[in-house]
C-alpha cells in the first residue's frame, strides 16, 4: 500500500503540493485527476523522488521512502512513467526497454529475457519495431514504449503521469485497457495521473481530485464520476 | 607517390592519436557535460609516470600499462575529487544558474590543468626529457626497400584500431554501456530506470582517462616530454571534437584523422608554419557551413 502523508513539495517559494494526503490500496488503480498546475505531476515526481519534499511522508508498504534516490526506488518495485511519452529517442526501441532492466540484469537475466518478450506480447507493434530507433516511433508507439520501459522492471507500483497526452482517442483506450488488464490480472497497484477524467475514471477504483496542490475530493471512482457539480467546479465541464 | 604515401601513413598515424584525444574530450563531454581542459594536463601526467618507470630500467610495457591505468584512476579522481563536489545544487542563486553551473566546471578544469603541469614541474623539473617507442621509428625495410611508414607507425594505428574497436563494443554491445549512453542522453529517463548516473559520470571520466593516457604515450615520442608538451595535442583533439560534432564518438574519430591528414599534406607540399592557420580554416569552414558537426546532433541545447 502506497500512503501518502502531509505531503509539501515546494519550486523556490512555490508550493506546488500543500498538505496532499492519500492511499493507494495494492492491486487497484487509484487515479489522481485536476486541472493543469493541479500538482498531479509534483506528485509522481515527489514519489519517485525526482522532487524531494519540504515535509511529508511517503511510505510503500510501510516504510518510509522520503530521502531515498530514483535509482533507490526503483529497486523497491516503484516505477515511473513520466509525462510526456518519456523515451531516450536516439536508441533503439530494444535498447529503450532493455534499459529499463539493467539494474537487474546480474541478478536474474533469465527473468530478464522473459520480462522483454512479455512487454513484446503486450504491445505487438513494438516488437515489429525493435531495431529502429524510438524517435521514429508515433506518439502512441512512444507511450507503450515508456510503459513497457517501466514495467520491464516488473514494478509492483506503477505511476503513470498523463499516457493519454496528445494522443488519438483509440491508442488511448488501448493503452488504458492494457493497464486496467494488467491491474486485475497480476496484482499491479497503479497511481495513475490524467487529466482526461473520463477516461481515467472510468478504469479507476478510486479517484483523486488535486486542485492547486490539494486534495479535494477523495471518492470512489464511480461516485467521483458521477458527480457533476465536482467536475464543473474543479475541471469546467 | 613516394611522398604522397608516406604523407598519407604519418597523417594516419597522427590522426590516430588525435583521434583518441578527441574521444577523451568528447566522452567527458557527453557523459559528464564538461569541456575538460586538463584532459592533456591528465595525459601528461601519466606519461612522466611511465618515463620515471622506464628510467628506473622496467621495461616499455609495464610503464604503458601503468601509465593506463594511472591515466583511469586520476580521471575518476578528477570526477570524484573537484567535479561531483561542484555538481551538488547550491544554495546562491546566482551559482545555481544553468550559465554558472556549466561555466564552473570548465574554470575548474583550467585549474586542475594548472596544478598538474605546475606539479609535474615541481616532481620532475621543468627540463625536456625523450620518451622512448616500444618498436622502430624509423622508416620499415621490407624486402630492401624502404617503406614510407615507420613500424612504430603501425603500432598507433594498430592500437587506436583496437581502442575504437573496444571502445564501440562497450557501448553498443555491453549493458554498462548502454546505462552510460542513457544517463549520456537523457538522466533523467535513466535515473528513473534504476541507472546510477553519478557512477556512469565517473566511469565517463576513467575511460576518457585511459584513452588520453593512451594519447599522450603515443604522441609524446615525436616530441619531448615537458609539462607543457600535450597542450598542443588538447587544441587539435578539441578542434577534431568540434569538427566531428561534440556529441558524436564516431564524428570525434572521424574529425581526428581528418585533421591528422590535413597537417600531414600541409606538413609535406606546404610549410609546417601553415599548419595551425590551415586548422583554423578548417573549424571556421565547418562552424560556418554546418555547426553541429559533421555527426552531431542538430538538436538546440536548451540552457
Amino acid at each position: 500500500m502506497l500512503e501518502i502523508k502531509d505531503l509539501v513539495t515546494e519550486y523556490g517559494s512555490v508550493k506546488a503540493l500543500n498538505g496532499v494526503s492519500l492511499v493507494a490500496h495494492v492491486g487497484k488503480i487509484t487515479t489522481v485527476i485536476g486541472a493543469n498546475g493541479a500538482g498531479k505531476s509534483t506528485l509522481l515526481r515527489t514519489i519517485s523522488a525526482l522532487e524531494q519534499p519540504r515535509s511529508g511522508n511517503i511510505s510503500w508498504n510501510g516504510k518510509s521512502i522520503v530521502g531515498l534516490s530514483p535509482e533507490k526506488i526503483v529497486r523497491l518495485g516503484i516505477a515511473h512513467v513520466p509525462e510526456g511519452h518519456a523515451v531516450i529517442s536516439q536508441l533503439s526501441v530494444e535498447e529503450n526497454i532493455s534499459m529499463g532492466a539493467l539494474f537487474r540484469m546480474r541478478s536474474n537475466k533469465v527473468d530478464v529475457k522473459n520480462a522483454q518478450q512479455e512487454m513484446y506480447q503486450l504491445f505487438p507493434r513494438l516488437e515489429e519495431r525493435k531495431n529502429q530507433l524510438a524517435g521514429s516511433l508515433s506518439g502512441g508507439e512512444r507511450q507503450m514504449l515508456a510503459i513497457s520501459r517501466a514495467l520491464v522492471s516488473r514494478p509492483s507500483l506503477l505511476l503513470l503521469d498523463e499516457p493519454s497526452l496528445g494522443l488519438a482517442p483509440l491508442i488511448v483506450e488501448q493503452i488504458i485497457q492494457t493497464i486496467n488488464d494488467l491491474c486485475r490480472n497480476t496484482g499491479l497497484t497503479v497511481l495513475l495521473v490524467e487529466q482526461n477524467a473520463n477516461t481515467a475514471l472510468s478504469v479507476a477504483d478510486h479517484g483523486i481530485l488535486l486542485s492547486l496542490g490539494s486534495v479535494v475530493a477523495d471518492l470512489p471512482a464511480a461516485q467521483m464520476k458521477a458527480d457533476v457539480s465536482l467536475r464543473a467546479a474543479y475541471l469546467g465541464y | 607517390m613516394e611522398i604522397f604515401l608516406s604523407a598519407i601513413f604519418s597523417g594516419t598515424s597522427r590522426g590516430a592519436i588525435y583521434a583518441l584525444a578527441a574521444l577523451g574530450l568528447v566522452l567527458v563531454w557527453r557523459g559528464a557535460g564538461v569541456v575538460n581542459f586538463a584532459q592533456m594536463g591528465q595525459a601528461m601526467f601519466t606519461t612522466y609516470i611511465a618515463s620515471t618507470l622506464i628510467g628506473h630500467h622496467y621495461s616499455y610495457w609495464l610503464a604503458f600499462i601503468v601509465a593506463l591505468i594511472s591515466g583511469g584512476i586520476l580521471g575518476a579522481f578528477v570526477d570524484l575529487s573537484v567535479m561531483r563536489p561542484l555538481s551538488r545544487k547550491r544554495s546562491s542563486n546566482f551559482l545555481d544558474s544553468p550559465a554558472m553551473r556549466s561555466t564552473i566546471p570548465v574554470i575548474a578544469s583550467l585549474g586542475i590543468l594548472g596544478i598538474l603541469q605546475s606539479g609535474a614541474g615541481i616532481f620532475w623539473a621543468a627540463e625536456e626529457r625523450g620518451f622512448p617507442t616500444p618498436v622502430n621509428s624509423l622508416g620499415l625495410v621490407i624486402g630492401g626497400k624502404t617503406m614510407p611508414f615507420t613500424a612504430f607507425d603501425l603500432f598507433v594505428i594498430g592500437t587506436v584500431f583496437i581502442t575504437l574497436v573496444i571502445t564501440t563494443y562497450f557501448f553498443k554491445g555491453t549493458g554498462m554501456g548502454l546505462a552510460m549512453r542513457a544517463s549520456a542522453l537523457n538522466p533523467e529517463v535513466a535515473r528513473l530506470s534504476g541507472i546510477k548516473i553519478g557512477s556512469m559520470r565517473t566511469l565517463s571520466w576513467t575511460i576518457s582517462g585511459v584513452a588520453s593516457s593512451l594519447a599522450g604515450l603515443l604522441v609524446t615520442p615525436s616530441a619531448n616530454l615537458s609539462p607543457s608538451t600535450l597542450d598542443l595535442i588538447l587544441i587539435i583533439g578539441f578542434t577534431a571534437a568540434v569538427v566531428g560534432g561534440l556529441d558524436s564518438l564516431l564524428g570525434s574519430v572521424i574529425g581526428g584523422f581528418a585533421l591528422g591528414l590535413l597537417i600531414s599534406f600541409v606538413n609535406v607540399y606546404d610549410t609546417p608554419e601553415d599548419i595551425f592557420l590551415a586548422i583554423l580554416v578548417v573549424l571556421l569552414a565547418v562552424l560556418l557551413i554546418r555547426p553541429q558537426g559533421l555527426l552531431g546532433s542538430k538538436e538546440v541545447r536548451r540552457v
